[in-house]
Protein backbone atom coordinates (compact mmCIF):
# COMPACT_ATOMS: atom_id res chain seq x y z
CA UNK A 1 0.00 0.00 0.00
CA UNK A 2 2.64 2.34 0.69
CA UNK A 3 4.50 1.74 -2.89
CA UNK A 4 0.71 3.02 -4.37
CA UNK A 5 0.58 6.16 -1.72
CA UNK A 6 3.84 6.88 -3.31
CA UNK A 7 2.93 6.36 -6.99
CA UNK A 8 -0.19 8.23 -6.31
CA UNK A 9 2.04 10.96 -4.85
CA UNK A 10 4.53 10.79 -8.01
CA UNK A 11 2.11 11.32 -10.58
CA UNK A 12 0.67 14.05 -8.69
CA UNK A 13 3.92 15.84 -8.53
CA UNK A 14 4.97 14.90 -12.05
CA UNK A 15 1.47 16.54 -13.22
CA UNK A 16 2.22 19.71 -11.16
CA UNK A 17 6.35 20.03 -12.52
CA UNK A 18 5.01 19.10 -16.34
CA UNK A 19 2.12 22.22 -15.70
CA UNK A 20 3.94 24.54 -14.30
CA UNK A 21 7.67 24.63 -14.89
CA UNK A 22 7.48 25.99 -18.60
CA UNK A 23 4.01 28.77 -17.40
CA UNK A 24 6.75 30.40 -14.67
CA UNK A 25 9.81 30.00 -17.63
CA UNK A 26 7.09 31.67 -20.27
CA UNK A 27 5.22 34.05 -17.88
CA UNK A 28 1.14 33.99 -18.78
CA UNK A 29 1.66 32.30 -22.15
CA UNK A 30 -0.52 29.02 -22.56
CA UNK A 31 1.76 26.24 -22.13
CA UNK A 32 -0.81 23.86 -23.44
CA UNK A 33 -0.89 25.13 -26.63
CA UNK A 34 2.59 26.03 -27.82
CA UNK A 35 4.04 23.29 -29.95
CA UNK A 36 1.09 22.12 -31.41
CA UNK A 37 -0.63 21.36 -28.21
CA UNK A 38 1.66 18.06 -27.51
CA UNK A 39 0.85 18.56 -24.03
CA UNK A 40 -2.48 17.77 -24.50
CA UNK A 41 -1.86 14.47 -26.14
CA UNK A 42 0.66 13.85 -22.97
CA UNK A 43 -2.72 14.94 -20.74
CA UNK A 44 -4.82 12.36 -22.33
CA UNK A 45 -1.79 9.52 -22.04
CA UNK A 46 -1.44 10.62 -18.10
CA UNK A 47 -4.96 10.36 -17.56
CA UNK A 48 -5.89 7.05 -18.83
CA UNK A 49 -3.02 5.85 -16.74
CA UNK A 50 -3.49 7.49 -13.63
CA UNK A 51 -7.26 6.33 -13.88
CA UNK A 52 -5.69 2.62 -14.33
CA UNK A 53 -3.59 2.93 -11.28
CA UNK A 54 -6.48 4.28 -9.35
CA UNK A 55 -8.40 1.38 -10.21
CA UNK A 56 -5.53 -0.73 -9.25
CA UNK A 57 -5.09 0.73 -6.00
CA UNK A 58 -8.86 -0.13 -5.05
CA UNK A 59 -8.84 -3.57 -6.54
CA UNK A 60 -5.47 -3.95 -4.01
CA UNK A 61 -7.68 -2.90 -0.92
CA UNK A 62 -10.10 -5.31 -2.34
CA UNK A 63 -7.81 -7.90 -1.67
CA UNK A 64 -5.70 -6.88 1.18
CA UNK A 65 -9.01 -7.10 2.95
CA UNK A 66 -10.08 -10.03 1.59
CA UNK A 67 -6.34 -11.53 3.21
CA UNK A 68 -7.30 -9.99 6.42
CA UNK A 69 -10.22 -11.85 6.32
CA UNK A 70 -8.71 -15.42 5.38
CA UNK A 71 -6.46 -14.69 8.27
CA UNK A 72 -8.85 -14.17 10.97
CA UNK A 73 -11.05 -17.33 9.65
CA UNK A 74 -7.69 -19.36 9.94
CA UNK A 75 -7.13 -18.06 13.29
CA UNK A 76 -10.67 -19.20 14.80
CA UNK B 1 -0.96 -15.72 -20.78
CA UNK B 2 -0.22 -14.82 -24.81
CA UNK B 3 -3.08 -12.07 -24.99
CA UNK B 4 -1.83 -10.50 -21.49
CA UNK B 5 1.22 -9.63 -23.55
CA UNK B 6 -0.19 -8.86 -26.46
CA UNK B 7 -2.34 -5.79 -24.92
CA UNK B 8 0.83 -4.50 -23.38
CA UNK B 9 3.10 -4.58 -26.96
CA UNK B 10 0.03 -3.13 -28.83
CA UNK B 11 -0.31 -0.34 -26.36
CA UNK B 12 4.16 0.13 -26.23
CA UNK B 13 3.77 0.03 -29.71
CA UNK B 14 0.20 2.38 -30.17
CA UNK B 15 2.19 4.94 -27.39
CA UNK B 16 5.27 5.09 -29.48
CA UNK B 17 4.26 5.08 -33.01
CA UNK B 18 1.44 7.32 -31.81
CA UNK B 19 3.92 10.24 -30.60
CA UNK B 20 7.00 9.67 -32.92
CA UNK B 21 5.50 9.81 -36.21
CA UNK B 22 5.29 13.78 -37.39
CA UNK B 23 2.56 15.48 -38.57
CA UNK B 24 2.68 16.34 -42.16
CA UNK B 25 3.43 20.30 -43.20
CA UNK B 26 0.74 22.63 -42.93
CA UNK B 27 0.23 25.94 -42.92
CA UNK B 28 -0.56 27.88 -39.48
CA UNK B 29 -1.98 31.14 -40.39
CA UNK B 30 -1.21 34.02 -42.83
CA UNK B 31 -0.67 37.54 -42.59
CA UNK B 32 -2.52 40.17 -43.87
CA UNK B 33 -5.55 37.45 -43.69
CA UNK B 34 -7.67 40.12 -45.95
CA UNK B 35 -7.01 42.03 -49.32
CA UNK B 36 -8.95 44.35 -51.60
CA UNK B 37 -9.64 43.31 -55.37
CA UNK B 38 -7.71 44.86 -58.28
CA UNK B 39 -4.36 45.30 -56.34
CA UNK B 40 -1.19 43.45 -55.53
CA UNK B 41 -0.77 41.89 -52.10
CA UNK B 42 1.87 40.04 -50.32
CA UNK B 43 1.11 37.23 -47.71
CA UNK B 44 3.40 36.09 -45.33
CA UNK B 45 2.59 32.51 -44.93
CA UNK B 46 3.68 30.68 -41.40
CA UNK B 47 4.08 27.22 -41.70
CA UNK B 48 4.07 24.05 -39.03
CA UNK B 49 6.56 21.15 -39.39
CA UNK B 50 7.73 22.63 -42.63
CA UNK B 51 10.77 22.91 -44.51
CA UNK B 52 10.49 25.27 -46.85
CA UNK B 53 14.10 26.09 -47.45
CA UNK B 54 14.87 22.61 -48.28
CA UNK B 55 14.37 22.29 -52.49
CA UNK B 56 14.64 25.25 -54.83
CA UNK B 57 12.39 28.28 -53.99
CA UNK B 58 11.31 28.20 -57.65
CA UNK B 59 9.45 24.94 -57.25
CA UNK B 60 7.68 26.14 -54.86
CA UNK B 61 4.44 27.06 -56.18
CA UNK B 62 0.85 28.66 -54.35
CA UNK B 63 -2.80 29.59 -54.97
CA UNK B 64 -5.43 31.75 -53.93
CA UNK B 65 -8.27 29.20 -54.18
CA UNK B 66 -11.82 30.18 -54.27
CA UNK B 67 -13.41 26.90 -55.91
CA UNK B 68 -12.13 23.84 -58.32
CA UNK B 69 -12.42 26.59 -61.32
CA UNK B 70 -11.24 29.69 -60.16
CA UNK B 71 -7.75 30.36 -58.75
CA UNK B 72 -5.30 33.05 -58.53
CA UNK B 73 -1.20 31.52 -58.62
CA UNK B 74 1.09 33.50 -56.69
CA UNK B 75 4.20 34.93 -58.33
CA UNK B 76 7.70 35.97 -56.54
CA UNK B 77 8.30 33.34 -53.79
CA UNK B 78 10.48 34.17 -51.33
CA UNK B 79 11.29 32.00 -48.69
CA UNK B 80 12.35 33.79 -45.50
CA UNK B 81 12.56 30.66 -43.34
CA UNK B 82 11.92 27.26 -42.83
CA UNK B 83 8.81 27.91 -41.26
CA UNK B 84 7.80 31.33 -43.44
CA UNK B 85 7.28 31.83 -47.14
CA UNK B 86 6.29 35.49 -48.74
CA UNK B 87 3.90 35.60 -51.96
CA UNK B 88 2.70 38.22 -53.95
CA UNK B 89 -0.58 37.86 -56.14
CA UNK B 90 -2.57 39.87 -58.33
CA UNK B 91 -6.07 40.06 -57.06
CA UNK B 92 -8.52 40.45 -59.82
CA UNK B 93 -10.58 43.44 -60.17
CA UNK B 94 -13.99 41.51 -60.06
CA UNK B 95 -14.87 38.78 -57.37
CA UNK B 96 -15.39 35.18 -58.47
CA UNK B 97 -19.15 35.55 -56.64
CA UNK B 98 -21.56 38.06 -56.32
CA UNK B 99 -20.89 39.76 -53.15
CA UNK B 100 -19.22 42.56 -51.28
CA UNK B 101 -16.27 39.66 -50.74
CA UNK B 102 -15.32 36.07 -50.90
CA UNK B 103 -13.68 33.80 -48.67
CA UNK B 104 -10.18 32.37 -50.10
CA UNK B 105 -8.19 29.04 -49.63
CA UNK B 106 -4.53 28.89 -49.79
CA UNK B 107 -2.91 26.14 -51.48
CA UNK B 108 1.13 25.81 -50.95
CA UNK B 109 2.78 22.77 -53.24
CA UNK B 110 6.38 22.37 -52.40
CA UNK B 111 9.20 20.37 -53.95
CA UNK B 112 9.94 18.10 -50.90
CA UNK B 113 7.05 19.01 -48.42
CA UNK B 114 4.26 18.37 -50.37
CA UNK B 115 0.87 20.00 -50.66
CA UNK B 116 -0.59 22.53 -47.89
CA UNK B 117 -3.88 23.90 -47.37
CA UNK B 118 -5.23 26.47 -45.63
CA UNK B 119 -8.90 26.87 -45.83
CA UNK B 120 -10.66 30.24 -45.69
CA UNK B 121 -7.36 32.05 -45.53
CA UNK B 122 -7.86 34.89 -47.36
CA UNK B 123 -10.78 37.23 -47.31
CA UNK B 124 -11.02 39.78 -50.78
CA UNK B 125 -13.45 42.54 -50.73
CA UNK B 126 -14.44 44.20 -53.47
CA UNK B 127 -12.74 47.34 -54.36
CA UNK B 128 -14.86 49.46 -56.74
CA UNK B 129 -12.08 51.88 -56.89
CA UNK B 130 -9.29 49.74 -58.86
CA UNK B 131 -10.31 48.07 -61.67
CA UNK B 132 -6.81 47.95 -63.69
CA UNK B 133 -6.16 44.65 -63.17
CA UNK B 134 -5.60 42.31 -66.13
CA UNK B 135 -6.11 39.26 -63.73
CA UNK B 136 -8.39 37.16 -64.27
CA UNK B 137 -9.87 34.45 -62.10
CA UNK B 138 -9.51 31.76 -64.14
CA UNK B 139 -5.98 32.54 -65.81
CA UNK B 140 -4.11 29.64 -63.24
CA UNK B 141 -5.70 26.46 -62.77
CA UNK B 142 -4.21 24.21 -59.85
CA UNK B 143 -2.44 21.71 -61.45
CA UNK B 144 1.30 19.84 -61.11
CA UNK B 145 1.05 19.63 -57.53
CA UNK B 146 3.99 18.00 -55.71
CA UNK B 147 2.91 14.76 -54.30
CA UNK B 148 5.05 13.43 -52.11
CA UNK B 149 4.41 10.25 -50.00
CA UNK B 150 5.92 10.22 -46.41
CA UNK B 151 5.13 8.00 -42.94
CA UNK B 152 2.85 10.77 -41.70
CA UNK B 153 -0.41 11.76 -40.00
CA UNK B 154 -2.67 14.42 -41.00
CA UNK B 155 -2.47 18.39 -40.46
CA UNK B 156 -5.37 19.75 -39.34
CA UNK B 157 -5.79 23.41 -37.95
CA UNK B 158 -6.77 23.75 -34.61
CA UNK B 159 -6.45 21.05 -33.62
CA UNK B 160 -2.70 20.29 -34.78
CA UNK B 161 -0.60 17.35 -32.74
CA UNK B 162 -3.59 16.38 -30.72
CA UNK B 163 -4.65 14.54 -33.62
CA UNK B 164 -2.36 11.90 -31.92
CA UNK B 165 -5.71 11.56 -29.30
CA UNK B 166 -7.25 9.47 -31.61
CA UNK B 167 -5.38 6.41 -30.72
CA UNK B 168 -5.80 6.95 -26.83
CA UNK B 169 -9.24 8.56 -26.69
CA UNK B 170 -11.39 6.61 -28.88
CA UNK B 171 -10.18 3.32 -28.11
CA UNK B 172 -11.49 3.87 -24.67
CA UNK B 173 -14.91 3.91 -26.10
CA UNK B 174 -14.62 0.68 -28.30
CA UNK B 175 -12.91 -0.94 -25.00
CA UNK B 176 -16.18 0.19 -23.31
CA UNK B 177 -18.87 -1.18 -26.21
CA UNK B 178 -16.40 -4.38 -25.89
CA UNK B 179 -16.76 -4.55 -21.79
CA UNK B 180 -20.78 -3.57 -21.99
CA UNK B 181 -21.52 -5.98 -24.63
CA UNK B 182 -19.72 -8.87 -22.74
CA UNK B 183 -21.61 -7.94 -19.88
CA UNK B 184 -24.95 -7.88 -21.39
CA UNK B 185 -23.59 -11.50 -22.79
CA UNK B 186 -23.24 -13.03 -19.20
CA UNK B 187 -26.43 -11.31 -17.86
CA UNK B 188 -28.18 -12.96 -20.82
CA UNK B 189 -26.75 -16.45 -20.00
CA UNK B 190 -27.55 -15.83 -16.11
CA UNK B 191 -31.05 -15.43 -16.99
CA UNK B 192 -31.03 -18.50 -18.70
CA UNK B 193 -29.17 -20.89 -16.15
CA UNK B 194 -28.76 -18.41 -12.62
CA UNK B 195 -24.85 -19.57 -11.97
CA UNK B 196 -22.79 -17.08 -9.14
CA UNK B 197 -19.91 -17.15 -12.15
CA UNK B 198 -21.65 -15.28 -15.33
CA UNK B 199 -22.81 -13.02 -12.66
CA UNK B 200 -19.43 -12.25 -11.55
CA UNK B 201 -18.14 -11.96 -15.11
CA UNK B 202 -21.27 -9.16 -15.72
CA UNK B 203 -20.27 -6.98 -12.69
CA UNK B 204 -16.19 -7.63 -13.31
CA UNK B 205 -16.76 -6.30 -17.08
CA UNK B 206 -19.41 -3.61 -16.22
CA UNK B 207 -17.37 -2.06 -14.02
CA UNK B 208 -14.24 -2.18 -16.02
CA UNK B 209 -16.57 -0.73 -18.56
CA UNK B 210 -17.64 2.18 -16.48
CA UNK B 211 -13.38 2.89 -16.13
CA UNK B 212 -13.12 3.05 -19.66
CA UNK B 213 -16.34 5.64 -19.59
CA UNK B 214 -14.98 7.81 -17.15
CA UNK B 215 -11.19 7.83 -18.21
CA UNK B 216 -12.96 8.45 -22.61
CA UNK B 217 -15.15 11.42 -20.59
CA UNK B 218 -12.12 12.67 -18.95
CA UNK B 219 -9.67 12.65 -21.74
CA UNK B 220 -12.64 14.65 -23.94
CA UNK B 221 -12.90 17.09 -21.61
CA UNK B 222 -9.41 17.68 -21.95
CA UNK B 223 -9.36 17.73 -25.39
CA UNK B 224 -11.92 19.50 -26.13
CA UNK B 225 -10.92 22.19 -23.67
CA UNK B 226 -8.31 23.07 -26.01
CA UNK B 227 -10.34 22.28 -29.21
CA UNK B 228 -13.74 23.16 -28.66
CA UNK B 229 -12.60 25.90 -26.14
CA UNK B 230 -14.17 24.46 -23.04
CA UNK B 231 -14.36 21.49 -21.54
CA UNK B 232 -17.84 20.52 -21.24
CA UNK B 233 -19.69 22.46 -24.01
CA UNK B 234 -23.04 20.97 -23.02
CA UNK B 235 -22.45 19.32 -26.07
CA UNK B 236 -24.86 16.66 -27.35
CA UNK B 237 -22.16 14.17 -27.51
CA UNK B 238 -21.25 14.59 -23.84
CA UNK B 239 -24.47 15.09 -22.33
CA UNK B 240 -25.58 11.66 -23.90
CA UNK B 241 -22.66 10.06 -22.30
CA UNK B 242 -22.88 11.74 -19.43
CA UNK B 243 -26.54 10.21 -19.66
CA UNK B 244 -25.03 6.69 -20.78
CA UNK B 245 -22.45 6.50 -17.79
CA UNK B 246 -25.13 7.74 -15.14
CA UNK B 247 -27.57 4.68 -16.47
CA UNK B 248 -24.69 2.17 -15.58
CA UNK B 249 -23.53 3.67 -12.64
CA UNK B 250 -27.10 3.41 -11.43
CA UNK B 251 -26.23 -0.27 -11.90
CA UNK B 252 -24.10 -0.61 -8.92
CA UNK B 253 -26.28 1.36 -6.64
CA UNK B 254 -29.59 -1.07 -7.60
CA UNK B 255 -27.18 -4.28 -6.98
CA UNK B 256 -26.13 -3.02 -3.71
CA UNK B 257 -30.12 -2.09 -2.50
CA UNK B 258 -30.91 -5.63 -2.09
CA UNK B 259 -30.08 -7.51 1.25
CA UNK B 260 -30.45 -11.14 -0.72
CA UNK B 261 -27.30 -11.47 -3.35
CA UNK B 262 -29.30 -13.33 -5.86
CA UNK B 263 -32.50 -11.08 -5.76
CA UNK B 264 -29.77 -8.94 -6.72
CA UNK B 265 -28.39 -10.52 -8.94
CA UNK B 266 -31.22 -11.30 -11.14
CA UNK B 267 -32.43 -7.57 -11.25
CA UNK B 268 -29.23 -6.57 -12.06
CA UNK B 269 -29.43 -8.73 -15.02
CA UNK B 270 -32.51 -7.66 -16.13
CA UNK B 271 -31.50 -3.78 -15.90
CA UNK B 272 -28.33 -4.52 -17.54
CA UNK B 273 -30.45 -5.66 -20.49
CA UNK B 274 -31.80 -2.40 -20.28
CA UNK B 275 -28.58 -0.29 -20.04
CA UNK B 276 -26.85 -2.08 -22.60
CA UNK B 277 -30.74 -1.12 -24.97
CA UNK B 278 -30.29 2.26 -23.78
CA UNK B 279 -26.15 2.76 -24.83
CA UNK B 280 -26.85 2.71 -28.14
CA UNK B 281 -28.91 5.40 -28.82
CA UNK B 282 -27.41 7.43 -26.05
CA UNK B 283 -23.89 7.12 -27.23
CA UNK B 284 -24.46 6.71 -31.12
CA UNK B 285 -27.58 7.38 -32.15
CA UNK B 286 -29.37 10.63 -30.68
CA UNK B 287 -26.25 12.91 -30.99
CA UNK B 288 -26.18 12.11 -34.43
CA UNK B 289 -29.52 14.05 -34.82
CA UNK B 290 -28.51 17.09 -33.40
CA UNK B 291 -25.71 19.42 -33.97
CA UNK B 292 -22.48 18.58 -32.41
CA UNK B 293 -18.79 19.55 -32.47
CA UNK B 294 -18.14 15.87 -32.05
CA UNK B 295 -16.59 14.65 -35.49
CA UNK B 296 -19.25 11.69 -36.43
CA UNK B 297 -22.14 14.38 -36.00
CA UNK B 298 -24.57 15.16 -38.19
CA UNK B 299 -25.16 12.09 -40.40
CA UNK B 300 -21.12 11.77 -40.81
CA UNK B 301 -19.45 8.73 -40.02
CA UNK B 302 -16.77 9.79 -37.30
CA UNK B 303 -14.31 7.74 -39.18
CA UNK B 304 -14.31 8.85 -42.91
CA UNK B 305 -11.48 9.60 -44.99
CA UNK B 306 -11.90 13.10 -43.12
CA UNK B 307 -10.21 12.37 -39.93
CA UNK B 308 -8.58 8.43 -40.53
CA UNK B 309 -6.19 8.19 -43.28
CA UNK B 310 -4.33 5.20 -43.64
CA UNK B 311 -1.34 5.80 -42.00
CA UNK B 312 -3.18 6.52 -38.31
CA UNK B 313 -4.99 3.47 -39.00
CA UNK B 314 -1.99 1.68 -38.62
CA UNK B 315 -2.06 2.74 -35.01
CA UNK B 316 -5.77 3.06 -34.32
CA UNK B 317 -6.23 -0.35 -34.82
CA UNK B 318 -3.43 -1.85 -32.57
CA UNK B 319 -4.33 0.50 -30.03
CA UNK B 320 -8.06 -0.42 -30.13
CA UNK B 321 -7.15 -3.92 -29.72
CA UNK B 322 -4.39 -3.11 -27.05
CA UNK B 323 -6.45 -1.42 -24.80
CA UNK B 324 -9.83 -4.49 -25.56
CA UNK B 325 -7.34 -6.83 -24.43
CA UNK B 326 -6.21 -4.65 -21.03
CA UNK B 327 -9.90 -3.99 -20.01
CA UNK B 328 -10.48 -8.25 -20.11
CA UNK B 329 -7.69 -8.29 -17.92
CA UNK B 330 -8.34 -5.94 -15.55
CA UNK B 331 -12.26 -7.42 -15.79
CA UNK B 332 -10.20 -10.67 -15.03
CA UNK B 333 -8.53 -10.01 -12.30
CA UNK B 334 -11.50 -7.72 -10.94
CA UNK B 335 -13.72 -11.15 -11.26
CA UNK B 336 -11.46 -13.44 -9.51
CA UNK B 337 -11.38 -10.82 -6.60
CA UNK B 338 -15.00 -11.17 -6.36
CA UNK B 339 -14.71 -15.14 -6.44
CA UNK B 340 -12.10 -14.65 -3.59
CA UNK B 341 -14.47 -12.59 -1.99
CA UNK B 342 -17.11 -15.12 -1.93
CA UNK B 343 -14.71 -17.59 -0.83
CA UNK B 344 -13.76 -15.26 2.28
CA UNK B 345 -17.29 -14.45 2.95
CA UNK B 346 -18.64 -18.06 2.69
CA UNK B 347 -15.53 -19.17 5.39
CA UNK B 348 -16.58 -17.04 8.05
Amino acid sequence: MKFFKLLQFLTLILLLVVNLQPLQAQGNRDFMRETGKIYVVTGVILIIFAGIVLYLVRLDKKLTNIEHQLKEGKNE
Amino acid sequence: MWWKSASVILLVYAIIAGLVVPLKPGIDHVTPDSAATGKRFDLEVHGYNTWYTRGKSTDIRAWLQYDSLRAIAGTDIRVLSDTTLQVSFDIPSTLPNEGESAMLNLIVSHPTDGVSLLPSAVEVELDTAHTSSAANWTDHPIENLHVVRDFSYPYRNVIYETIRNTYFHVPMWFALMFMFLTSVIYSIRYLNHPNEADDRRAVAFTETGLLFGLLGLTTGMLWAHYAWGKAWSNDIKQLMTAVALLVYAAYFILRASFDEPEKGARLGAVYNIFAFASLVPLLYIVPRLFASLHPGATGNPAFGSQDLDNTMRLVFYPSIIGFVLLGVWIAQIRFRILRLQQIADDQD
